[in-house]
């Protein structure tokens, strides 16, 4: 009786076992795959090859990761990902990609917010991740200088607008996108920084992140700290792995950018561009 | 019973939500939503259908001493190795389903399907009980969502059904209207079936 | 354009600003106390959770069955949160295994369920008598597991994780018990033929619900 109780478990285990070891990657892949997408949705489209530079700073178990996307040597805009660093979700911590882009005078605007991860109840908080919801909505093209990083039901003043019956997810929210903006300050060196170092990529050093960062317990922080290196400058031969290059073809200039499709490559000759299908919705 | 009443009997005879009674953690829990409702059904006959033939595979070896802890196990693992499937390979389908296949682990609907059903019938039988009772789930799921969805949000699988700006009883899709709602539903389907 | 850079950054908090400077989140301590009222009213565990719904519609006919179920509930929860407590912290992580945390913790809470039959069988015969006829039934009690996932999720150290399963049970069994009371009075009332049974339970936990909402917002939840 237990002998078969043992087997089953036993049986059943190595099943589990055996199918994690082969979607390992594939998972990994395919977050990264999300992430890199998310890192076009939250910018402008642009015509062209994009160079992204990753700049990472660790907080506790949390990783926020602002990338800087140039188009053309120009500064198109940054993605920042960050976790809702000092609140609480109802059920997890938010992870968001924040796109912020700076005008003429240098003011950094929010041009795109997505979700990259929420466990927040279906119907009600699970609603941030619909496109041109109220949160998003109440932020979209705002200056974040002049975001009051708060939910109006809880403070006149603020900005968000909370989701319907959701105020503890939308105070999440709110602290995701406070918590992004610190990560752009941090990379502008505009926000005070007496001793957290910044993990920068150079091109000489293209390792993974992981290799350097103290790898924590915390599976969010591992998955958010398999971020994928990527360098800016044109020594490109020397670490051919570690560029993406993304070039868009037939993208409108509009202001509004969905990006559905968009091969990202990570291996990629300098002489030889590879395209990627970037649709307008 | 011929194949095709194995199937509808789990629409209406044997519903799991409004008859059997089965499954109302997450009856209530996802039902917020018309397509929530729908998500949580289709994800939910797809683990029913494997456990079920799964379970039928292994019936004579389980001594009955043990075999719900042996049953749990082999759902537990299944929704698990699931899970990790949809996430690499189908990761469209996981980032629209995905938050609904942990709760399958504790819904009562798999074990009770494997315990009176799957545990005395065949691999071939087992399936289609699977889909019947899969499908009265869905069905069940998906109704209570849109009333729900469209007395707490004036809106039905998103389109909205309400003029204007209008202010709605969000309580229906809160906790509460959960229990309220299903308790009407089942009044009204238990008239409806008696006829 | 000193100023303005003087003035950017000013709208990021404190929190924010100092867990950036110093590296790490500095998590605001919830007392014991606000966890013990939070799992009990503000988050009870059947009427905002959805979790343990099955018996809570099944054995709560009388409030004498459902003292006894909700007793049997608390007893298990609580032990079987220390034993995933420990697999958790000493087996599943350290090993890097986590993926197997559901197996791991439904089969422990299958084996306590049947432990805690046979101890209480031989050491006090009276409780089981009691008890005895529930604990079958608590093994496919979703509560339980879904509990012990959360103490695990939310990084509970032991104590905290015993204080609020224990509180999240009591909250299962306050449930009951109002309910099973509520449910005594309407056997007695002439309810219509086709509301009889579990639609008008159903119903009453809905606004049992409704009244539990009134706690929204009392403690900060963990």
């Amino acid at each position: 009786m237990v002998v078969v109780l043992f087997t089953i478990t036993a049986i059943s285990a190595l099943l589990v076992a055996l199918v994690n070891d082969v979607t390992k990657d594939a998972i990994a892949e395919a977050e990264q795959k999300n992430k890199d997408l998310a890192k076009l949705e939250v910018l402008p489209s642009f015509d062209g090859q994009a160079e992204m530079n990753d700049t990472s700073y660790q907080i506790g178990d949390f990783t926020v990761n602002v990338t800087e996307v140039k188009v053309d040597g120009k500064i198109l805009g940054y993605a920042v990902e960050a976790p809702s660093l000092t609140a609480n979700g109802y059920a997890d911590k938010i992870y968001l990609m924040v796109g912020f882009v700076e005008d003429e005078a240098g003011r950094a605007k929010i041009h795109g917010v997505k979700v990259l991860s929420q466990k927040e109840t279906p119907g009600l908080g699970a609603n941030m991740i619909k496109p041109g919801n109220k949160l998003e909505s109440s932020i979209l093209g705002k200056y974040a200088d002049d975001l009051v990083f708060k939910v109006k039901k809880d403070d006149a003043s603020g900005s968000f607008d909370a989701l319907t019956g959701s105020t503890i997810s939308s105070r999440a929210y709110a602290n995701a996108v406070e918590t992004a903006y610190a990560g752009y300050l941090m990379k502008k060196g505009l926000l005070l920084n007496k001793g957290n170092v910044a993990v920068e990529k150079s091109a000489e050093d293209d390792m993974d992140v992981k290799d350097y960062e103290h790898v924590t317990d915390d599976p969010n922080a591992e998955e958010l700290n398999a971020e994928e290196d990527v360098n800016t400058s044109d020594e490109g031969v020397e670490s051919v792995e570690s560029v993406e290059a993304i070039e868009a073809e037939g993208a409108d200039a509009t202001d509004e950018v969905s990006v559905d499709e968009a091969s990202v490559n990570e291996q990629l000759d300098e002489s030889e561009t590879q395209k990627g299908e970037v649709n307008n919705e | 019973m011929s194949k095709l009443q194995l199937i509808t009997k789990g629409i209406i005879k044997e519903n799991p939500t409004f008859v059997l009674i089965l499954g109302m953690c997450p009856t209530i829990g996802v039902t917020s939503s018309a397509i929530n409702g729908m998500g949580m059904g289709v994800a939910t006959m797809a683990v029913l259908i494997m456990s079920n033939m799964v379970i039928s595979m292994i019936k004579n070896l389980v001594p009955d001493k043990v075999r719900i802890p042996a049953f749990i196990v082999v759902i537990a693992s299944f929704v698990t190795i699931i899970e990790m499937l949809m996430k690499a390979y189908v990761p469209a389908l996981y980032a629209s389903l995905g938050v609904f296949i942990p709760l399958i682990v504790v819904n009562c609907i798999i074990l009770g399907r494997a315990e009176a059903f799957a545990s005395k019938n065949g691999v071939g039988a087992s399936a289609l009980d699977g889909i019947g009772i899969g499908l009265g789930f869905t069905l069940s799921l998906t109704v209570i969502g849109a009333v729900r969805e469209l007395l707490g949000s004036g809106a039905i699988f998103g389109m909205p059904m309400v003029e204007g700006d209008g202010i709605m009883p969000l309580i229906f899709i809160l906790a509460p209207g959960g229990f309220i709602v299903l308790g009407y539903l089942m009044v009204l389907f238990n008239k409806i079936a008696k006829r | 354009m000193e100023l303005m850079t003087l003035l950017v950054g000013a709208n990021i908090s404190e929190s924010v600003r100092g867990a950036f400077e110093t590296g790490s989140v500095s998590v605001q301590a919830i007392t014991l106390v606000a966890i013990v009222i939070g799992a009990i009213f503000v988050n009870n565990v059947v009427l905002s959770q959805f979790l343990g719904i099955c018996p809570f519609l099944g054995v709560s006919s009388k409030v004498e069955t459902s003292l006894g179920m909700g007793m049997a509930v608390t007893f298990v929860m609580a032990l079987s949160t220390v034993v995933t407590w420990a697999l958790q912290t000493f087996v599943l992580a350290p090993f890097g295994i986590e993926y197997m945390q559901t197996i791991v913790f439904i089969l422990v809470i299958a084996a306590l369920v049947q432990m805690v039959e046979i101890v209480l069988k031989k050491v006090s015969p009276a409780l089981y008598q009691a008890l005895g006829i529930f604990l079958p039934l608590i093994t496919t009690n979703c509560a339980v597991l879904g509990v012990a996932i959360i103490a695990v999720q939310k990084d509970f150290d032991l104590l905290t994780g015993v204080v609020y399963s224990t509180a999240t049970a009591l909250g299962f069994a306050l449930a009951l018990v109002l309910f099973a009371g509520i449910r005594e009075r309407l056997d007695m009332e002439d309810v219509p033929s086709a509301l009889r049974g579990v639609p008008i339970a159903l119903i009453t936990a809905g606004l049992l619900a409704m009244a539990f909402m009134g706690f929204a917002n009392v403690v900060p939840l963990p």
